[in-house]
């Protein structure tokens, strides 16, 4: 059979920094390819030249058996390749099914059809989207099911997915991977990014891995197992290291009350939630996507507010506090780390030294009345040595970063703050399994230094080895708490569901 | 007149003073059933106070002191003038009884009387501590009213408890601290100050042997604290005798209300924290459908509770033992640590309950 995609000893360069080097590549019809790889490793590059988003600066891209350089996005869409890019490429203004339709209109365009158009076929994908609400008002996870809606109804012949799970629920997933086998059968060939290697396990054919920008193994995906991907991603066995509930773990001990949460409510988000936090440990809290944990997390943070009538209670080491900005809150000692790094956890144009002086600034902890550029360069060598920050140099602009390594410049922002309570939200979304080992690491070490640590995780695995207690949210409140030792995966998705 | 303002806009919109929430139990606080699923007790007419003198246990119960032991035995060693209301264990080994009324009595381990200490008319006597074997510190909970009216104290904002000492010998008694919001527990600790609960403020104050407030050492309990003792590792178990709730906290925000259910509601139907529960359709609740399948459901709101907290040095809580709504042993009044045994006294349950540490991990 020919492949319908093949890459032959494919490279890439960025300002003479070589992205990939001599990779091989191929697609075969109806078939799911999984690419995995650290961040950094050259998967983008590599699909953004299929995609002819990037020009491939050497080797040879076969499509059809036929040598093409596709000159952009539009030129290999028209062709049949399509991209569900990690960022969304929707158009905010437009509603959900001009969206879908964009690239597609006919001379004459029928608002209403498109709608009832729009609206079937994204019911035959089960997707629960409205079709006219615009993608402003979608969240993440919704905005990530109109890009996927939008490549199937391109009626593609061959499906990039960039990280599509990411923000979906594990119900939204079930879906997604339904659609998949549909694809499949359709004759459909899709490359599948992502870094929960059990997914690529599950639902792959072949998995290529790379390295470095280079091509390390591609394989059937009944000869792979979680550790040997590991291997072949980072050249060591980080599972152990990462999710293994066998190693003798201690948990920490209750310290002091630092945060109780009382009746806290904020519309149908937030309902009547109550919890404490305490000092010198990591609380975990798991929940699906709207159970109501972000929202918790913000109004604790000052990021939104609470009710205004009867919102309930935060106390603070026992003060009654109500923020209606972060700010005070950060002079308080509470920081709030998003889940959105992209839009809400740095400014991206800006270097690292500076987006970490920002927030030393904001917290009035810089050492002089003026702006210091030694002080600047001064806290950005510490902060990226202390977290392994890996970038040329500390005037890098945090856009040029790798996941892995803006998530760290993230969290140095909120670090020079001194904050007493540190809450994480979702803080190894979209990281390599490298960086992931370097920031539980970190995480662990901040409540070893008796912090009050509060981590919310989608992913059960990362709560069960990093907490040391475990709660689960609900339809907007705290409907139940694990101990480490009775802690498992199932009980914690049963009370996160039922 | 800013002040006025701002609590006026607190009750309007039910935050700040006004916000009529309760603390979560969670964490070391999370609910379980360990005090129901102890073995059978000991059963008695409200016990009340507890102590250990020369490894053995001493509970009040009535206008008797009892001394009991682990195998179920109870033997009644002193018979008080009136209803015992508090007990104290001195280092040599005397104790304590304060009844009411009938004063305070000084006593053997076999219940041989040894004095009448102090001719005084402290009525609502809670809870006592030996400061030497000479010198006694006395909780009085309220001086406007008795032992038996802790709930109308409560539902009057009563502010009125006070801290003696007295001197066994000499009977002279003096007043170290006054306007307490009904002193309940004391213990002191290895530097002389006194930590004493106050169960309408809901949290434990440290004062200092003159009895100048230090600071609060525990604040914002999720009830109403009883006795504190100490345990062998060097921290403290701390009783609270009933649960707080949203609904007993608003009320306890409106005085008109609070006062016409005094005057025309029978006192065991009153809004109000009970050491016992459930007993008559005609009690309040809060929310409904607390029943499924005939069983009362652990989490319903619920008046009584039964709950002790281990605490440490530092008075952080380390564990807890519950029983929670639909189980029997509520109103845990005092707890006291006697070598591998913990000792309860569950008054809303009318029993005397003993639990083996080793089996509770300790």
């Amino acid at each position: 059979m020919t492949p319908i995609l093949e890459l032959k000893n494919v490279s890439k360069e960025f300002h003479g920094v070589a992205a990939l080097r001599g990779v091989d590549f191929t697609l075969m019809p109806g078939e799911v390819h999984s690419l995995l790889g650290e961040n950094g490793a050259g998967k983008s590059t590599l699909t953004k030249i299929m995609a002819g988003v990037h020009e491939a600066s050497g080797g040879e891209v076969l499509f059809d058996g036929q040598p093409r350089q596709f000159g952009s996005p539009a030129e290999a869409l028209s062709n049949g390749i399509a991209m569900v890019f990690q960022e969304t490429s929707l158009v905010p203004s437009l509603t959900v099914a001009q969206n879908i339709y964009l690239g597609n209109e006919k001379f004459l365009n029928r608002l209403r059809g498109i709608y009832i158009a729009a609206q079937q076929f994204l019911q035959s994908l089960s997707f629960g989207v409205d079709p006219t609400m615009y993608v402003s008002q979608l969240g993440a996870a919704q905005k990530q099911m109109v890009e996927i809606a939008r490549a199937v109804h391109h009626k593609a012949r061959v499906i990039i997915f960039d990280e599509p799970t990411a923000t979906l629920t594990p119900e939204e997933k079930h879906h997604f991977f339904a659609l998949i086998e549909r694809l499949k059968k359709d004759g459909v060939s899709i490359i599948f990014i992502s870094h929960a290697l059990e997914e690529a396990l599950a639902i792959s054919d072949r998995i290529t891995i790379l390295r470095d920008g280079e091509h390390v193994v591609t394989d059937d995906a009944s000869n792979f197992d979680r550790d040997k991907i590991i291997a072949a991603m980072v050249g060591r066995s980080l599972s152990e290291e990462l999710y293994s509930r066998e190693k003798s773990r201690t948990v920490r001990p209750y310290g002091r009350k630092v945060l109780s949460v009382q009746n806290l409510s904020m519309g149908k988000m937030v309902r009547n939630t109550s919890f404490s936090v305490y000092g010198g440990q990591i609380t975990g809290i798991f929940g699906l996507i709207g159970s109501g944990r972000t929202e918790t997390a913000k109004i604790i943070s000052g990021v939104i507010k609470r009710d205004f009538f009867h919102g309930g209670e935060v106390r603070l080491e026992g003060k009654s506090v109500r923020y209606r900005v972060p700010r005070p809150a950060v002079k308080d000692g509470v920081v709030y780390v998003t889940e959105d790094r992209k839009i809400e956890g740095f400014f991206e144009t800006k270097s690292i030294a500076e987006n970490i002086y920002m927030n030393l600034l904001s917290a009035d902890l810089n050492k002089h009345a003026v702006i210091s550029h030694s002080e600047m360069m001064d806290l950005a060598k510490q902060w990226t040595s202390k977290l392994n920050v890996k970038a040329i140099d500390a005037n890098a602009r945090v856009i040029e970063l790798s996941g892995g390594n803006q998530q760290k410049v993230v969290i140095a922002r909120s670090l020079v703050q001194m904050p007493k309570l540190i809450i994480f939200d979702e803080p190894t979304r979209g990281v390599d399994v490298g960086a992931i080992a370097e920031l539980h690491h970190v995480i662990n070490e901040l409540a070893d230094a008796g912090l009050a640590v509060v981590v919310i995780s989608s992913y059960l695995p990362e709560i069960l080895n990093l907490a040391d207690r475990i709660l689960v949210s609900r339809q907007g409140r705290i409907v139940e708490e694990f101990s480490v030792e009775e802690a498992t995966e199932e009980k914690i998705m049963y009370a996160a569901v039922h | 007149m800013i002040g006025a303002m701002r609590d006026w806009a607190d009750r309007f919109l039910g935050r700040g003073s006004a916000a009529v929430t309760v603390p979560p139990l969670d964490g070391a606080l999370k609910p379980n059933t360990r005090l129901d699923e102890a073995p059978k007790g000991i059963d008695a007419d409200e016990p009340d106070d507890m102590v250990v003198v020369h490894g053995n246990t001493y509970c009040s119960a009535g206008n008797r002191l009892l001394q009991v032991d682990e195998n179920g035995g109870a033997t009644a060693v002193f018979d008080a003038p009136g209803t015992i209301t508090a007990l104290a264990a001195s280092p040599e080994g005397k104790i304590a009884v304060a009844s009411e009324p009938g004063g305070i009595h000084l006593v053997n381990g076999d219940g041989s009387a040894i004095a009448v200490a102090g001719e005084h008319d402290w009525q609502c006597i809670t809870a006592m501590a030996f400061v030497d074997d000479a010198t006694l510190l006395i909780c009085v909970g309220s001086t406007r009213h008795g032992i038996g009216e802790w709930q109308r104290d409560l539902l009057s904002s009563g502010k009125s408890g006070e801290i003696w000492t007295l001197d066994t010998g000499t009977g002279k008694a003096a007043r170290i601290a006054g306007g307490l919001a009904y002193p309940n527990g004391v213990v002191i600790e290895a530097d002389g100050n006194i930590v004493i609960s106050e169960s309408w403020a809901k949290h434990l104050v440290r004062l200092t042997p003159a009895g100048k407030l230090v600071g609060q050492v525990m604040e914002d309990l999720p009830g109403y604290p009883a006795r504190i003792s100490r345990n062998a590792r060097g921290g403290y178990w701390l009783s609270l005798f009933a649960p707080r709730s949203q609904l007993i906290e608003f009320v306890l925000r409106e005085p008109q209300y609070r006062k016409a259910m005094m005057a025309e509601v029978a006192p065991e139907f009153w809004i109000a924290p009970a050491l016992r529960s459930g007993l008559s359709f005609h009690e309040p609740m809060q929310g409904g459908a607390l029943k499924q399948m005939g069983i009362l459901k652990p989490w319903a709101p619920t008046r009584s509770y039964g709950l002790v907290i281990e605490l440490t040095p530092d008075f952080e809580p380390v564990r807890s033992l519950h029983s929670r709504a639909g189980g029997k042993r509520h109103g845990i009044t005092a707890t006291v640590e006697n070598g591998n045994w913990l000792w309860l006294a569950s008054k809303g349950g009318n029993e005397i309950v003993a639990i083996e540490l080793m089996r509770q991990g300790a």
